[in-house]
């Protein structure tokens, strides 16, 4: 036992591993082994003092077999789990020697040479194996053909580790990967589980080689995958089903009975519960499997996945990647429908993922700000405290997250929240949430540009007097004009959506759009008059809608926008143009409250507008409109009802 | 273990056994019980009482499933294997020529790992179970949160307090701090130390020879599982099913029951 103390001191312990006797070389090689074993702090402290490139050397200079085999299962164990560990062996030089230890003579230095491999092609850090040049193609199928079940496992683990563009699918494919690997789901439970494993990332997002994969054996692999869903094991269970997840995702009509996705989603909700690798990866299947399909969704709800989730959520103490896995499935299930968000509130779930914003893993702040989007799309549940300080602070922390996709994921949840909050803007302002939503609108990542300024709008949304004059004090004018021209479609949209809002009930508020020389009304000018789409034009027009609602000022420059002088070189028929839009019946019910605004008979210059929207031949196109199919009688009936009412017959 | 009982178990249970697909799969098809379900399903409509079936008629259905000599070899082989009792299993495998579905070796490197940690030696079993297969407690941190507890159990048993704490800190506190739970179990394991009298303290029972067998078990089953067996034995969970076939018959019918186990006898119904 080497329990003296100065023998398990970790610096005597790197010395022995350089010593010239053999004996204590290989001891200390046998306790570093074993004190780094399951022991990641043991790991990362012997890779700083270096141990790393000195056991690689034993692997160099052609050593005997018990050394070799203590060797590579020590870097097998740097790599197994640990960054650090992978960057040192990869850096060290190892990997080409422990590719060269598989056709050594000894079985036992080939069986640990297979196991090490296996666990570093599990980092994202070891280099990708070139699958495109046909001497490694040649290897990789030696190694699948090999009589050693961990051998084909290696392999299958490379494949998995390093078959990811469709390129590499092709050649995979074209080489006879898939009869390979339907070969090995016949044999040992491992060398089944790696085989469904790496054929999920053969066949990922390519239909092609689903429609190969699926026409194997006459379609007889398929159903043995799909006989492993219930498998006794969970982990085989859990990888028949992400399998077959990943074939219904590169080929919906793969997974179109609702039979089978009825099965999965009952296979995975019971999963959830497993202790291990199965049930920390199940969440995220499931989610996957319930993404964008209301369908699915239900059936979920049916087997009480939301109450399951939520009741493991409440246990507490779940490692980081089931956890985000759990909210990422939780996002999913409240993402369309009502009931699932109800229920989920109504569980106390939503504390518990305000909880999770502070999380030292980044996955789960991303999952957690995801969730709190997809619950705060219900307008039924506002009061239900998603305005409450206990969300609406750490988000607005999360705002500075290092992490950009943090980032973004915060704000479209505090978008959404926002909408909600009517009375407690304020609190947005006092925690400096303004100053940054502002400061993100300039950023240089698009994404956070669309997600910083659509948050900015919801702000804006019925926000009063005092609160719109804080935003723009924050905002400026300049700002606002050039995001309302931001190379970013949606920002454009959203740019102009937040002045709707801005300029909305409010006269004092339209001056914003005059000042500074009409930087903004000059923006929205054009935005108007070459918009890349109909949802700028449609946001456009509302905004000239809400300014023709202020006083004569306003609406006369209204009018000097939509009915040009000839000599500014522009369309006269615009207004008409949009009337006429077959494409949007929002921008012709826009547009037609444009015209109810600027023909409002109680303002003195009324008479003479309607007269000069006549002259432009608008009565003709809206009387047509009458009879428009694409509009909704409750909005159009009103709207005619009122232009007529104002205009003198 | 009486493998004369085995032999003569002629239940309704026709049984799959060995690589069909998977060599894990134990397919158990219950095919002659279902017909005897449809089949009272059917006659029970007419009448309330439940349906009697004579020992004459059961015996006739038993002895139409036929169930292979070899598949009951490889079931007893497969309880021997997983159990560890390699010597039986070799002379199993030359009396009834049944090939163990696991290399034999393998199975004495186990039973020497679970022996160790069954006395007592949890460094040595550490030890050998890295040699065996370094994986196991690299992928496994529960199990080897689990051995390494068992490890300052021993030492607070042997009274080495001084080595005990030392231990908690340098390897298992850093375990803690990685989880929740095993922070807990720790604590509750640093207990013993405050107690004069640990034979009486309310966590005496991690003293307790089952904690080392727990421990051993668990072992046990991840080696297995590394070697891509099941890490439990398919035998008692074929009686288990037996026995909740029968009880599921119960509610729908009168029949004879194996009520004694070690004789799989027939008890005649009781009407």
């Amino acid at each position: 036992m080497p329990s003296s103390a100065a023998c398990k001191r970790p610096e005597n312990l790197v010395e022995g591993l350089s010593s010239k006797d053999p004996g204590t070389r290989l001891k200390a090689l046998r306790d570093l082994k074993n004190q780094i074993i399951g022991n990641r702090t043991k790991k990362l402290r012997y890779v700083k003092l270096g141990a790393v490139p000195l056991v690689s050397e034993m692997l160099e200079s052609g050593s005997e077999s018990v050394v070799l085999v203590q060797a590579i299962a020590t870097l097998g164990s740097f790599g197994c789990g640990l960054d650090a560990g992978v960057e040192a062996i990869v850096k060290s030089g190892a990997l080409p020697y422990l590719f060269s230890t598989l056709a050594n003579p000894d079985e036992k230095v080939v069986e640990a040479g297979a196991r090490s491999l296996r666990m570093i092609f599990q980092s994202k850090l070891t280099p990708k194996y070139n699958i495109l040049e046909d001497k490694e193609m040649d290897f990789l199928f030696s190694l699948l053909n090999s009589e050693n079940e961990t051998v084909t496992e290696l392999a299958a683990s490379i494949i998995m580790h390093s078959c990811e563009t469709t390129e590499e699918q092709k050649a995979l494919c074209g080489s006879g990967v898939l009869d390979k690997l339907a070969l090995l789901l016949e044999g040992s439970s491992n060398q089944r589980d790696a085989s469904l494993d790496s054929l999920a990332s053969v066949v990922k997002n390519n239909r092609e080689v689903v429609s190969k994969f699926v026409g194997l054996h006459n379609g007889k692999v398929l159903s043995s995958v799909n006989g492993l869903t219930k498998d006794r094991s969970p982990r085989t269970r859990l990888l028949a089903c992400s399998l077959l997840i990943a074939l219904g995702r590169a080929c919906p009509s793969q997974l179109q009975d609702i039979e089978s996705k009825a099965d999965l989603v009952r296979i995975l909700v019971e999963l959830v519960e497993e202790p291990g690798r199965a049930g920390d990866e199940a969440p995220r299947a499931l989610g996957d499997l319930i993404e964008k399909s209301e369908e699915v969704q239900k059936l979920a709800c049916s087997v009480n996945a939301v109450e399951k989730l939520c009741k493991f959520l409440h246990k507490g103490s779940i490692q980081a990647k089931p956890l985000a896995g759990i909210l990422h499935a939780l996002a999913e299930l409240c993402s369309n429908l009502e009931d699932n968000r109800r229920l989920f509130l109504s569980l106390q779930g939503l504390p518990l993922v305000a909880e999770m914003l502070n999380h030292e893993s980044v996955g789960v702040r991303i999952a957690a700000c995801i969730c709190i989007r997809n619950i705060s799309r219900s307008v039924k549940n506002l009061s239900d405290g998603l305005t409450d300080k206990s969300i609406v602070i750490p988000l607005i922390h999360l705002f500075d997250d290092p992490s950009i996709e943090v980032q973004v994921a915060a704000l479209g949840a505090t978008s959404n929240i926002l909408v909600h909050f009517t009375t407690h803007k304020s609190i947005v302002f006092e925690c400096g949430g303004v100053k940054q939503l502002v400061k993100l609108s300039s950023s240089m990542v698009s994404e956070l540009r669309v997600n910083a300024v659509s948050a900015l709008r919801n702000l804006m949304f019925q926000a009063d007097k005092m609160c719109k004059e804080n935003i723009m004090l924050e905002l400026t004018i300049s700002t606002l004009a050039s995001l309302i021209c931001d190379p970013e479609p949606f920002v454009q949209e959203h740019a102009l959506v937040l002045l709707r809002n801005l300029v909305n009930g409010n006269v004092d508020c339209i001056n914003y759009v005059f000042a500074e020389d009409g930087l903004i009304i000059n923006a929205v000018t054009r935005q108007v008059w070459n918009a890349s789409s109909v949802g700028i034009c449609i946001q456009g027009i509302y905004v000239l809608a809400n300014i023709a609602a202020g006083d004569e000022f306003h609406k006369e420059e209204v009018m000097r926008i939509l009915f040009p002088l000839p000599e500014d070189g522009r369309n006269q028929s615009i207004l008409i143009k949009f009337l006429q839009d077959s494409s949007s019946p929002k921008l012709r019910v826009a547009t037609l409250w444009c015209i109810i605004n600027l023909s409002h008979l109680d303002s003195p210059g009324a008479v003479d507008r309607i007269a000069r929207i006549r002259g432009a031949g608008i009565t003709c196109a809206i009387k047509i409109m009458v009879n428009d199919p694409c509009l909704d009688p409750k909005v159009l009936g009103p709207s005619l009802g009122a232009i007529g009412d104002n205009w003198p017959k | 273990m009486n493998f004369c009982t085995l032999g003569r178990y002629r239940g309704g249970l026709s049984l799959k056994l060995g690589r069909s697909g998977s060599n894990s799969g134990l397919d158990l098809v219950v095919l002659p019980l279902q017909d005897t379900f449809n089949y009272i399903a059917a006659t029970s409509i007419m009448s309330t009482s439940k349906k009697v079936i004579t020992r004459e008629d059961w015996e006739k259905k038993l002895n139409d499933a036929k169930i292979r000599k070899e598949d009951m070899n490889k079931l007893v082989m497969n309880f021997l294997v997983t159990e560890g009792y390699v010597e039986a299993a070799e002379k199993f495998r030359m009396e009834s020529g049944t090939e163990p579905d696991i290399d034999l070796t393998t199975i004495t490197d186990r039973m020497a790992v679970k022996k160790a940690v069954q006395c007592g030696n949890v460094e040595d079993a550490i030890e050998k179970v890295n040699d065996l297969n370094p994986e196991i407690l690299d992928t496994n941190p529960q199990l080897f949160f689990h051995l390494q507890q068992q490890r300052l159990i021993e030492l607070i048993r042997n009274g080495k307090v001084e080595e005990a704490l030392e231990f908690a800190q340098e390897e298992l506190a850093p375990r803690g701090e990685e989880n929740q739970s095993f922070l807990e179990e720790l604590e509750r394991t640093v207990a013993l130390l405050a107690f004069e009298d640990v034979s009486n303290c309310p966590v005496g029972e991690l003293l307790d020879i089952s904690q080392r067998l727990k421990t051993a078990s668990e072992v046990n089953a991840a080696i297995l599982t590394s070697q891509s067996h099941e890490k439990d034995p398919k035998l008692p969970s074929l009686l288990k099913m037996l026995i909740w076939a029968q009880n599921q018959l119960d509610e729908k019918a009168t029949f004879p029951r194996i009520k004694n186990f070690s004789t799989a006898a027939l008890e005649d119904p009781s009407i």
